[in-house]
């Protein structure tokens, strides 16, 4: 069995834990909280480099060998610490104060358990890590509506169930519990994802609560990790009518969460159903079946983490700067008080709905490429819909900046340093990814080239 | 240097300038307004040279079209989008008539903007601009177009809602990203289509000898010229240019007098044997812009301000350059495209001291101008003069069957959508 020179991954996973242990009643927790994410980013850096180098395969951690790095997980561990970290510093004060980062660290570290998990165990064990922070009330007096709290669970419960009939079917036989399995891993997906019609859970979690703890939770994109490990271990018949749903699903969702947002005015809300929109795109690629949709979904999911992020962050933002921001009732013409800041919206907006020149067009293009090959139609649908989300991202962009200035905004602060040069970052990751796309989508062809050849064994690939 | 290490430098060079003001900018460094003008004129003054070098040595070598195989810009599977550019006969004058035009306007908006709070923003998006046209006047492929194309999409938006402190333009904004966004639909799906049915999107491969013809190649061609149709404000997307105007003038004669509205005749000139092999896509050409033609000149002659009216003229000239285009006459729509293309960014960046000008010459005549036109009117019978008039004056009544037809069937829907959530999700959010 081949390991990673270093335990980099029981480190990192340690960093994050300390990080959630020391900060929890620190008197400076973002300080301490920001200092373990870092030093987390720079191991997941070095387990990501070390299974670059070493090509296609996994590489266990030597102390816990139900951690691995691989193809699919060691570029997008190391992605998540960075947005981590990211959030960390951008957070405003008033989000970072109390037991906050330590909380924002718990969700990194359950989905970097989840990420890193070899097997099913760990897998699960992250699912159900990821609810902790918010049943512990780590993030203060804003509280979750019981339909988030409610959907979350399902998800945990279901993925539970699916891994247990899992590990049976291993001494009975697949075909004893293929059905009930599918049923279990759709329910989980489709509760983590948020596809239609349990979309919804997704919104009242962006429009109640924190907003940066949900950026972590919903860029962890845990239901599209499953579906890709699911089909890295060469499924079975039924599983490939799972993998049929769970795209046409996904399709829908992209469809319909790009038509509802048309409905919407209140930020936090456009922005769930853009998000919800634009993620699902990926979930949409993933099961296209063929190495374009595949390589394109895989791309995607590094894509919509940042551009979201950055979304999600500014959004922020200029709430804790302008209260009018969570439900303007006209244009709030920011733009002339935080250019920078709507820059920075603009940005990662436009990268997010696949403005040729960022690396959302070169990652759409290949989801739509995949789409065409597999369904025809569900790929016109995802054409149609990146029409619709980038005329709500230009709706929600015009809200918060553009227009007349409220009488009651006297000045606020453009980006501040703190928020201005994790931003940069984020661009130029958005637009150098699109201006050289080979080597992102370079990091992601190993993981697309195995899921590939998983599916070509199991009868999968082109059976459409 | 040669012309194969010319053609790169000319389009990255105002891309480079974008970037790079850019980055400084939103790390927190100043541009002064000084330092931009410099670096524009320093900047459009060496593209025009590049491009006259261009011109020249091609002229020498008889213009041939030069190609620039750029590798590819990634490859997965079977699908490879290779970067390749091209410059011929076509293109060369147009690659020309946008960096002249462009140097022009940008010395003109030195002083026009001078000290407008806009000033740095106007002159980014200007080179986002050059850079996104001249990538569609030389790109090889449809794929490397679209490129371009929504570059030019993005900044024509951006400067329509250019003075972001009044709601009007905020709006108009919205209304031409939307108009042009579906527009593009039809591009995106050509594209894709393409590649499904041919393999490539190259010029080569679809418009060569052993090119698209087949009702594959026809429904590729229809999708494109409602593409072209909807970048130059021709047929059902003729509602948006006259919304454009709200932008700043230099960016109105930039933008809908001279480059970015004859995108659209260019796509169809650069596709032309495309489209001989369909008669439904000539059809498509010829009516649309026979009808766009029609309803421009109507409309501008009930505008009461010269900027829009200026928009329906021009709209009109490109209606019948698609007609020209479409009956073949190639050359001559090109030639048509290039002398409007020059006359309009004259007329536009003229207009406001010509306004001026006039109220001044009217006042020293004591009002004694005579009102002009009403000529061939007066042919018409009493009620089809009164029926036009309406219908001119109601600009072909575009935006209220929109807003009917089209806008409110999709909020409806998008309302009707929520009953798939509870009814708890319309709870005013009270605890961040």
């Amino acid at each position: 069995m081949p390991y990673l020179s270093l335990p980099y991954l029981t480190v990192a996973l340690a960093l994050l834990l300390g990080g959630v242990l020391a900060s929890w009643k620190a008197s400076h927790p973002r300080r301490v909280a920001a200092v373990a994410a870092a030093l987390a980013f720079i191991a997941f850096l070095a387990a990501a480099c070390e299974s670059r180098a070493a090509g296609q395969g996994s590489l266990y951690d030597p102390w816990l060998p139900f951690f691995q790095a691989d193809g699919l997980n060691a570029v997008p561990m190391a992605f998540y610490a960075a947005l981590t970290l990211a959030v960390m510093v951008l957070a405003p004060r008033r989000d970072a104060a109390g037991q906050a980062p330590a909380g924002m660290l718990l969700i990194s570290l359950s989905v970097q358990t989840a990420y890193a998990a070899a097997s099913w165990v760990p897998m699960v064990a992250g699912w159900w890590l990821s609810c902790l922070p918010f049943a512990l009330g780590m993030f203060g007096s804003q509280r979750e509506t019981r339909l988030t709290i409610g959907i979350r669970l399902a998800s945990c419960i279901a993925l539970t169930a699916a891994v247990l009939l899992l590990s049976a079917s291993s001494t009975t036989g697949f075909a004893k519990y293929g059905t009930l399995w599918s049923l279990f891993f759709i329910i989980a997906v489709v509760c983590r994802k948020g596809l239609f019609p349990l979309h919804a859970g997704v919104v009242h979690a962006f429009e109640h609560g924190p907003l940066l703890p949900k950026a972590l939770l919903f860029n962890g994109h845990l239901g599209v990790v499953l579906v890709a490990r699911a089909q890295l271990a060469s499924p079975p018949e039924t599983a490939h009518h799972a993998f049929e749903f769970l795209s046409m699903a996904a399709v829908a969702t992209v469809g319909i969460a790009s038509l509802r947002a048309f409905a919407e005015s209140k930020p936090r809300r456009l922005l769930a159903f853009l998000c919800i929109s634009q993620a699902s795109f990926m979930l949409a690629g993933i099961t296209s079946t063929n190495i374009e949709g595949v390589t394109g979904a895989l791309t995607h999911w590094l894509l919509v983490a940042a551009a979201s992020t950055g979304l999600i962050c500014i959004v922020r933002a200029l709430e804790v700067r302008v209260s009018s921001t969570e439900d303007p009732l006209m244009h709030l013409g920011l733009a002339a008080k935080a250019p920078r800041l709507a820059t920075f919206f603009l940005i990662c907006g436009l990268a997010l709905v696949g403005l040729p020149g960022t690396l959302g067009y070169c990652a759409e293009e290949l989801i739509f490429h995949g789409m065409l090959q597999s369904h025809l139609s569900a790929g016109i649908v995802l054409l149609v819909a990146t029409v619709f989300n980038a005329i709500n991202l230009l709706r929600l962009y015009n809200t918060l900046f553009l227009g007349v200035l409220p009488k009651h905004v006297i000045n606020i602060p453009d980006a501040l340093p703190r928020e201005r040069w994790p931003l940069t970052a984020c661009i130029l990751f958005l637009v150098l990814g699109g201006l050289m796309p080979r080597v992102v989508i370079g990091w992601r062809s190993d993981a697309a080239n195995s899921i590939e050849k998983a599916l070509s064994a199991a009868g999968g690939s082109g059976h459409h | 240097m040669p012309v194969q290490t010319l053609i790169p430098l000319l389009i990255a060079t105002p891309g480079a300038l974008f970037l790079g003001l850019s980055l400084v900018w939103l790390l927190g460094g100043a541009v002064t307004e000084r330092a931009m003008a410099w670096i524009t004129r320093m900047a459009y003054s060496l593209l025009v040279l590049l491009a006259f070098i261009i011109g020249w040595r091609m002229s020498a070598q008889g213009f041939h079209p030069v190609r620039v195989l750029l590798g590819d810009w990634f490859t997965v599977g079977h699908y490879g989008y290779p970067l390749s550019l091209l410059v011929d006969g076509l293109s060369l004058p147009l690659v020309g008539l946008t960096v002249v035009l462009v140097s022009i306007v940008a010395y003109f908006s030195v002083r026009y903007l001078h000290r407008d709070p806009g000033f740095l923003r106007f002159f980014l998006l200007l080179h986002l601009f050059t850079f996104g046209a001249l990538l569609v006047f030389t790109a090889d492929s449809l794929d490397l177009l679209i490129v371009g194309w929504e570059t030019i999409a993005i900044t024509s938006v951006l400067l329509v809602g250019f003075f972001q402190y009044r709601p009007e333009p905020v709006r108009n904004a919205l209304w031409v990203f939307a108009s042009y966004r579906v527009a593009d639909l039809f591009m995106l799906l050509a594209i894709f289509l393409a590649h499904h049915w041919f393999g490539t999107t190259s010029w080569k491969g679809l418009l060569g000898a052993e090119g698209a013809p087949g009702i594959h190649g026809a429904v590729v061609a229809v999708l494109l010229v409602i593409a072209a149709a909807g970048k130059s404000s021709q047929g059902p997307f003729w509602g948006w240019l006259p919304r454009a105007m709200e932008g700043p003038t230099p960016s109105s004669a930039v933008f809908y007098g001279a480059i970015s509205i004859h995108t659209g005749a260019y796509l169809l000139l650069r596709i032309e044997p495309l489209i001989r092999h369909s008669w439904i896509a000539t059809g498509l050409i010829i009516i649309t812009g026979l009808a766009t033609a029609f309803l421009g000149t109507l409309v501008h002659r009930t505008c009461a301000d010269a900027k829009t009216s200026l928009a329906y003229a021009a709209q009109t000239q490109i209606g019948l350059i698609f007609v020209e285009i479409g009956l073949g006459w190639s050359t001559f729509a090109l030639i048509h495209l290039v002398s409007h293309a020059m006359l309009r960014t004259l007329q536009f960046l003229r207009t406001p001291s010509m306004l001026r000008d006039y109220h001044r010459v009217h006042a020293a005549a004591g009002g004694r101008f005579s009102p002009t036109g009403s000529h061939y009117e007066s042919l018409l019978p009493q009620s089809v003069q009164v029926w036009l008039y309406r219908l001119a004056l109601g600009r072909g009544f575009y935006d209220a069957v929109v807003e009917r037809w089209i806008v409110a069937p999709v909020q409806a829907v998008a309302h009707w959508l929520a009953l798939f959530e509870p009814k708890a999700s319309a709870k005013k959010s009270s605890d961040h």
